[in-house]
């Protein structure tokens, strides 16, 4: 063998050995959510949520400082866009104003004795960036603690407000649960409960409550739904209860009763470290979580207040009220129960979203997607049985239609198959059905190039050229034309590529990848083959093709 | 072996005007018979397209399509359409889709959902006479929780490792029922189960005869992103191949190139809505494939007349018969590359199943009128573009 020959033999080897390491053991090839079965979801974070859980901040941060520094005759109101501050008059003027100076993030207008703040553009956006990176994080956390295998979360969208979970192995029957852990905020908070009586209504909106009120909110409150359960968690056991009441029918919120509130939040969930499901003495399921220091002595004062002016404060979770509760006693210490009406399930998912942490913003489905493991099975079945058959057609009318050389291009198309796998294991691609049928088509463009370069062989062996002259002019003259057609059909794969998501992507990657492999071997592997037997068979006449 | 014995000498040239009438006139037929515009158009598209709910149930009991639709209607659900796919023995599957309503939110499509499932659901007897759960739509998690609070195995240790081993057991029941889709029989029961495990699924689980293969939804406001997003995909397809040929040719190539890319795309069109298939996210992938093929299989043609253009035997000679003896020439190999690829487009559609059917009929389309197009609609493109724009010497000094 020349030196050549030699070096052409050992890198093609090298890099089918390169190839190899990557999908040996088939294992190591990824399948597809439509392959292995699993669920997808796509969200997007509502980012005016965020901006208008700020507005409800500012406001009572402007309420608190001005409670703090004694100024009298402001309310400060807050809108879906805006805070508003009441009341201005030339003597409070500069204590007001030295406080709203402090909110650097809002632009403030005058109107009359009232002062407008809204959020300016910036700021907007880093509240929104802000909400999207946090979305991603809890996602993140509220998934691990779930304990799914393998799971794939994904910033998209040109905003980078979306979110793509991919949990493979996850079923049909955990869906509805998932969702609910992923779609609320999980926002935990503290509240008195307005000292004004009555404080509770049980009516089944806010209108009828508002017009028990009088039609106004008394100075500093809000009205609160509490539900007869959290909708959002629906357990099996609850499901087939709603069932049996109304078939077919799923109420999405069924209200209790109003209750009235301060609008001052003693602590969040933000003070929480740590949380779990507990029992108490009568076996019913509570939430039992710690404090930071901050969230303890809040709860300290807390207890010692509702202690002492016997009153009554709330567990808030997402704006729903999930328990009332009274205090005897000041509670020292950072270790807190919450006793409300919780299934187990529910007592658990509860605990795992104060720990995760609370989302700035709802998030909202765009898609959802839960695939069976045995439709998956079935798919796989179907593509590799259609691949087999149409690589084993070629195989036979390869040889059969140009003998000796036939084999030539079945070395080259293993060599392909080989790259093939190679590449898609070292860029760790999925393999999604689409992807499958990728594969065989790129098998059958591969063969392509083979036929034109044998085509144009026999062409120059009849216009009476040498056998060595024929390969020789052969390769050379469809150079051009293989790179042309490569590239017109990679400009195709690779814009799939950049547009599509999912099982388009595994395709547009199996494309491609089946374009550059083929090139390769087309235009490598099969010209190394002639060259070989050539210098084995110097001087021969007659070209087997 | 050859296709031809001798160098075939067909003058294809001649029928241009012809083929050129048939095959647009069939793309015209095709659309006026698919009424795109009208509001009952053989268009269909799928779910990812207009945003809705799609399914794919399987049922191991007889079950009639007309029942499942007049059990969705008494539940509600009156815009939904079903079809029924073909199944192994003993089942029967159904997909589902209902179109989602203009401005419909998240929260919406989930009650639609489960509103469908309950319908569904009801429509196995066994849920009406038995109150029991059904092993196979438990959600494996619910049912470990279930041993762990009755700590069936009488285990002790802490909670965690406790769990762990409900976790796996149920995990086992999980996959065997993944495997077959569902547990027919409480023998199919993973054989290594602890008698206590096994004894109380016996005993609180029956074994629906429904299951969910599928779920799918999509929102409205997605939809359209999906719409936008593969519509501009084909776009810069073209345009990127249009240019990359502008770049290796010459202007009419270029637009022949192009003429009959469109070409093939239309009449696969065309014949991929008369043929009842529906559009998806996958479908419009494989349409670029086929974009791709037919212009790699139209540079064949165009790279031997290009070659043909340089030599000296064609200076004095027709346009035409530069491009008949280039056709002729490349006539055998562009007939062999069609069929290997068209042998694997038809096993994708004959064994792929349905899934890879819908994805591979564009493909199989566009594989033979790819070929033609390359002869019939690219070629006289050419001709016709250098007899208005300048003389066959242009062509060659650009070539």
């Amino acid at each position: 063998m020349s030196k050549r020959s030699l070096i052409r033999l050992v890198s093609t080897l090298l890099i089918c050995a390169a190839c190899g390491y990557f999908f040996i053991p088939l294992s190591k090839v990824r399948l597809g959510l439509d392959l292995r079965g699993g669920v997808h979801f796509e969200l997007e974070v509502q980012g005016h949520e965020a901006l208008e859980a700020d507005l409800r901040d500012t406001r009572d941060r402007i309420t608190e400082r001005i409670q703090d520094k004694a100024i009298t005759g402001i309310s400060v109101k807050s809108d879906a866009a805006s805070v508003h501050v009441e009341g201005i008059t030339p003597e409070n003027q500069p204590a007001v104003t030295k406080i709203l100076s402090n909110f650097g993030g809002y632009a403030i207008a005058e109107q009359g004795s009232t002062r407008i703040l809204t959020q300016k553009e910036l700021f907007k956006k880093s509240l929104k960036d802000d909400a999207n990176k946090r979305a991603q994080q809890i996602i993140e956390n509220r998934i691990n603690q779930f304990g799914v295998a393998e799971p794939e979360i994904t910033p998209s969208g040109a905003e980078g407000n979306r979110i793509i979970v991919e949990l493979p192995g996850v079923g049909e029957a955990e869906r509805e649960r998932i969702k609910g852990l992923l779609s609320t905020p999980g926002r935990l908070e503290v509240r008195f409960l307005s000292k004004k009586q009555p404080n509770l209504f049980p009516v089944k909106t806010e209108a009828e409550a508002l017009a028990m009120l009088g039609a106004q909110l008394p100075e500093g409150t809000e009205l609160f739904p509490e539900l007869e359960e959290e909708s959002t968690v629906v357990t099996n056991q609850m499901k087939a209860a709603i069932r049996a009441a109304k078939p077919g029918e799923k109420k999405a919120d069924n209200v209790r009763q109003w209750v009235l509130l301060e609008s001052k939040v003693y602590y969040e969930g933000s003070a929480i470290t740590d949380a779990s499901r507990g029992q108490d003495q009568f076996n019913t399921n509570t939430v039992n979580f710690t404090l930071n220091r901050e969230g303890a002595d809040a709860n300290a004062k807390l207890t010692e207040i509702a202690s002492n002016e016997g009153r009554q404060f709330a567990f808030l979770l997402d704006r729903k009220v999930i328990s009332v509760l009274r205090s005897d006693q000041k509670i020292i210490g950072s270790g807190v129960e919450i006793k409300g009406n919780f299934t187990q399930q529910q007592a658990d998912d509860l605990a795992l979203k104060l720990k995760s942490g609370s989302l700035r913003a709802s998030m909202k489905f765009l898609e959802e997607q839960s695939m069976g493991p045995s439709l998956g099975a079935d798919s796989i079945k179907h593509g590799i049985t259609a691949a087999v058959i149409g690589f084993g057609t070629i195989i036979i009318f390869m040889v059969l239609w140009y003998k000796w050389s036939g084999l030539n291009a079945i070395v080259a198309l293993t060599v392909n198959l080989i790259v093939m796998l190679g590449l898609l294991g070292s860029f760790q691609a999925t393999i999604t059905l689409p992807g499958i049928a990728g594969f065989a088509l790129t098998l059958g463009i591969a063969v392509d190039a083979n036929i034109l370069i044998f085509e144009r062989i026999r062409e120059e062996l009849d216009n009476g050229r040498s056998v060595a002259g024929a390969i020789q002019m052969g390769f050379d003259k469809v150079f051009w034309t293989i790179v042309d057609s490569h590239v017109t059909q990679l400009f195709a794969a690779l814009l799939l590529f950049i547009f599509g998501t999912g099982p388009v992507k595994g395709f547009a990657v199996s494309l491609t990848v089946g374009v550059v492999a083929s090139l390769f071997t087309s235009i490598y592997v099969s010209r190394f083959i002639y060259d070989w037997i050539l210098e084995r068979h110097p001087g021969t006449k007659t070209l087997s093709v | 072996m050859h296709i031809f014995k001798k160098l075939p000498q067909f003058d294809f040239m001649k029928w241009k005007g012809v083929a050129l009438t048939i095959s647009w006139g069939i793309i015209v037929i095709c659309f006026l018979l698919a009424r795109p515009w009208s509001s009952n158009s053989r268009v269909k598209v799928g779910m990812q397209f207009t945003g809705g709910i799609d399914m794919m149930v399987r049922f191991t009991i007889p079950m009639e399509a007309d029942q499942i639709r007049k059990a969705l209607q008494h539940g509600g659900i009156n815009d939904a359409a079903l079809v029924n796919y073909s199944s192994p023995a003993g089942t029967e599957d159904y997909s589902i889709k209902v179109k989602a309503k203009q401005g419909q939110d998240s929260k919406d499509s989930t009650i639609q959902i489960n509103k469908i499932l309950d319908v569904l659901k009801s429509l196995d007897p066994q849920s009406k006479t038995d109150p029991r759960h059904d092993l196979n739509t438990e959600s494996s998690l619910a049912l470990s929780e279930k041993w762990y609070a009755a700590n069936l195995l009488g285990l002790s240790g802490d909670e965690q490792s406790k769990r762990a081993t409900y976790d796996g057991w149920a995990g086992k029941i999980t996959e065997a029922r993944d495997i077959k889709g569902s547990i027919s029989n409480y023998n199919e029961l993973p054989s290594t189960l602890p008698a206590p495990l096994r004894e109380m699924i016996q005993k609180e689980f029956r074994l629906g005869h429904m299951t969910v293969r599928k779920n799918e939804s999509f929102s409205p406001s997605i939809s359209g992103e999906w719409t936008s997003k593969t519509l501009s995909a084909v776009f810069w397809a073209s345009v990127a191949i249009l240019l990359y040929v502008m770049f290796r040719f010459t202007m009419s190539f270029a637009v022949g190139g192009i003429i009959a890319l469109l070409h093939d795309i239309l009449m696969a069109l065309g014949l991929f809505v008369l043929f009842g298939y529906e559009f998806s996210v996958p479908v419009v992938a494989s349409f670029l494939i086929l974009m791709g093929y037919s212009m790699a299989d139209t540079i064949v043609v165009f790279d031997r007349i290009r070659e043909n253009s340089h030599r000296p035997e064609y200076r004095r000679v027709p346009i035409t018969k530069l491009i008949n003896d280039s056709i002729n020439q490349t006539l055998s190999r562009t007939i062999l590359t069609s069929m290997s690829v068209l042998f694997v487009a038809f096993c994708l559609l004959v064994f792929g199943g349905p899934a890879l059917r819908d994805l591979s009929f564009p493909i199989f389309v566009g594989v033979i009128t790819g070929t033609y197009s390359s002869i019939y609609i690219a070629s006289p493109v050419v001709v016709y573009w250098d007899r208005f724009f300048g003389g066959k010497d242009k062509l060659k000094q650009h070539a």
